[in-house]
């Protein structure tokens, strides 16, 4: 093949060298910024934000693959419940082999916990992208309907699976008289089918979430999300969501980059999942693998405008802080409503702005001063 | 003599109807070649089976010299073969030179980890580009345009971004499908030198589908008139313009009064 060399040096202005390092400096900044004031506002504040962290996580990792490249995947939850149940379960016994308890002193900024973290992170991230990967390569031939089926099917099939695990060892003698291997209920294995608690759910995964490393991923996601978007791979996946048929007589290896966009997403998915399931409150379930779940993030994804990563990010916030307000009027008994509040804002969206919030443009196109040239 | 595309009778088939039979067409490297017969002769249906949309059931397809049969469209893009649309498809939603740096992708090297991380050699690989986009889009003065969405533009722009797009893919061979359709005389004529023009600038040999006769007479140096999806004459324009079978493809069938 052919190749032109575009790296010649040049006259040509390029982009100045501080992009490459300030960006991820500022998201630094902001994470440690989050983490020392977000206190003050007290727990429930420091709750509803990670909360919001991990479905800014979500409904960008989605939107990569439902907004970027056009592939319409229902069954996004699914990835972030095999992420974090395969975080926790390397950080749960870890914790337990090593010191028989998986309490985490809380408040901490970044400690042994938060390091194992990040590993599992990192582990669940991984087995969540390969398990985009197994999905993605025989199912992205499939288009439009077809592929949601396929997607919310992977979801259910998941959820029956984490059904079928086996029930979680308590403590560290318990962990050490157990096989790895088996499904007997007297004696059931730890490794494999994993002792991740079945139906029941999977408990007193150590709850070492804290806003720091929460919003660190918020903005890692955004930037590698933004990064991505705005590059040539990025105007690749677009083209495949504007014209299959054209992108691929450009040269434009579509198969391979729509495997690829579903692993990118899955993977972030998977963060996010790891996010989740460490958090202080939560019990890993089954239903978590879903598609009530992953409709949560759809829903934001849609709101937002797809392919629209600050879109996501606001609409995150928006549909947790509503579902955190209906929560609070529990009392009123209105917590049931909340589906159709969603529905109602989802009709008068349609009806006011079909394409999200944003369309596939970003905030910042909004705004005037700012506006980027022919953005409408 | 040596060909630069270089047919052997192939043909595809759908279901019972022979959409394309025996095509063989041989084109030699600079030349301007044009396609040209009734609708539903099967032209269109032949840029599928070049570009790999469809896969030819029979026969052997050779682009300077490189086998090009059972390639996938974009392994076709990138040995040198770009094409355009009858039914303009571009990217309607991107801007005209996010169409084109869209093309220029094929020939660059993207890395996920120099995309993410926004190296030296990624940035001046983007700032190369847009430069090589924007100097593409000022050959058909679509340079003030290049912010604009890609569907806002006129139905003549359309087709004229949807020749540029194809050129940035840096094709040998380049197919054109009806690229004056729906312009106007003025632009039409406008077309005509615009192609002349990438054709010595890039080295460009050319295959052209149109439906305006005077167009394809006045800038192709051999014509292949297909009916029915077989080939029934091919020639220079002068001799196409003259026989008879074109002529009754085209007119019907004479009918002699006895």
């Amino acid at each position: 093949m052919q190749t032109l060399d575009y790296a010649i040096p040049g006259t040509r202005p390029t982009q100045p060298g501080w992009v490459t390092f300030v960006p991820p400096l500022a998201v630094l900044m902001l994470a440690l910024l989050m983490h020392y004031c977000v206190p003050f506002l007290g727990a429930y504040a420091e709750r509803i934000m990670t909360d919001m962290a991990i479905a800014m996580i979500a409904a960008m990792s989605l939107t990569i693959v439902n907004g970027f490249t056009g592939q319409f995947s229902i069954g996004h939850a699914a990835f972030m419940a095999l992420g974090g149940y395969t975080a926790a379960w390397c950080s749960y016994y870890f914790c337990l082999r090593y010191w028989g308890q998986t309490a985490v002193v809380p408040g901490t900024l970044f400690g042994t916990h938060q390091l194992i973290l990040l590993c599992c992170a990192l582990i669940g991230g991984a087995v969540a992208a390969g398990a985009g990967w197994v999905v993605g390569l025989p199912s992205l031939r499939l288009r439009g309907d077809y592929l949601a089926i396929v997607t919310l099917g992977f979801g259910e099939i998941l959820r029956v699976l984490f059904q079928q695990t086996n029930s979680q060892a308590l403590s560290k003698p318990e962990l050490a008289n157990r096989p790895l291997f088996g499904s007997d209920p007297t004696n059931p294995g730890w490794v494999f089918p994993p002792g991740v608690g079945g139906s029941l759910g999977f408990t007193d995964i150590p709850k070492s979430t804290n806003l720091f490393l929460c919003y660190l991923l918020v903005g890692l996601t955004f930037l590698f999300a933004y990064r991505l978007k705005f590059s040539s791979l990025g105007r690749a996946l677009l083209s495949i969501r504007e014209d299959e048929i054209a992108a691929e007589a450009m040269g434009v290896n579509v198969t391979r980059l729509k495997v690829r966009a579903f692993m990118f997403a899955a993977f972030f998915a998977g963060i996010a999942g790891t996010l989740y399931a460490h958090q202080s409150g939560t019990t890993l379930r089954p239903i978590d693998s879903g598609f009530i779940r992953s409709f949560d993030i759809v829903i934001m994804v849609v709101l937002g405008g797809l392919g629209s990563i600050s879109g996501a990010l606001l609409a995150a916030v928006i549909i947790t802080g509503v579902t955190a307000a209906l929560l609070g009027l529990t009392d009123y008994g209105l917590l049931p409503y909340r589906m159709p509040v969603f529905a109602l804002v989802l009709i008068l969206m349609m009806i006011f702005r079909p394409k999200g919030l944003f369309g596939v443009h970003e905030i910042w196109d909004y705004l005037p001063q700012f506006g980027r040239k022919g953005a409408k | 003599m040596s060909f630069l595309l270089d047919v052997q009778r192939i043909g595809i088939s759908f279901g019972g109807l022979k959409a394309v039979q025996d095509f063989t067409l041989q084109i030699a490297h600079g030349a301007l070649h044009g396609l040209i017969g009734p609708n539903g002769a099967g032209k269109t249906t032949v840029f599928n089976l070049l570009t790999g949309v469809y896969l030819p059931q029979t026969g052997s397809i050779h682009l300077g010299g490189v086998s090009l049969m059972g390639r996938k469209p974009f392994q076709i893009a990138a040995a040198g073969l770009s094409r355009t649309f009858q039914n303009i498809r571009l990217f309607g939603e991107l801007s005209v030179l996010d169409n084109v740096r869209i093309a220029c992708h094929l020939r660059g090297r993207h890395s996920l980890t120099a995309t993410v991380l926004r190296t030296s050699f990624y940035r001046r690989q983007e700032a190369a580009i847009e430069e090589r986009a924007m100097t593409l889009l000022s050959i058909f003065d679509l340079g003030d345009l290049a912010h604009e969405q890609a569907r806002n533009l006129s139905y003549g722009d359309q087709r004229r971004l949807e020749i540029v797009r194809a050129l940035a893919t840096v094709p040998k061979l380049i197919l054109l499908d009806e690229p004056a359709a729906g312009m106007n005389p003025a632009e039409k004529i406008e077309l005509a030198k615009s192609i002349e023009q990438i054709r010595k600038q890039f080295n460009l040999t050319v295959l052209l589908i149109e439906h305006d006769m005077s167009l394809v007479m006045d800038i192709c140096e051999r014509i292949t008139v297909l009916d029915y999806g077989q080939i029934i004459a091919e020639g220079t324009p002068g001799e196409i313009q003259s026989n008879p079978k074109v002529i009754e493809a085209y007119l019907g069938e004479v009918v002699t009064e006895s």
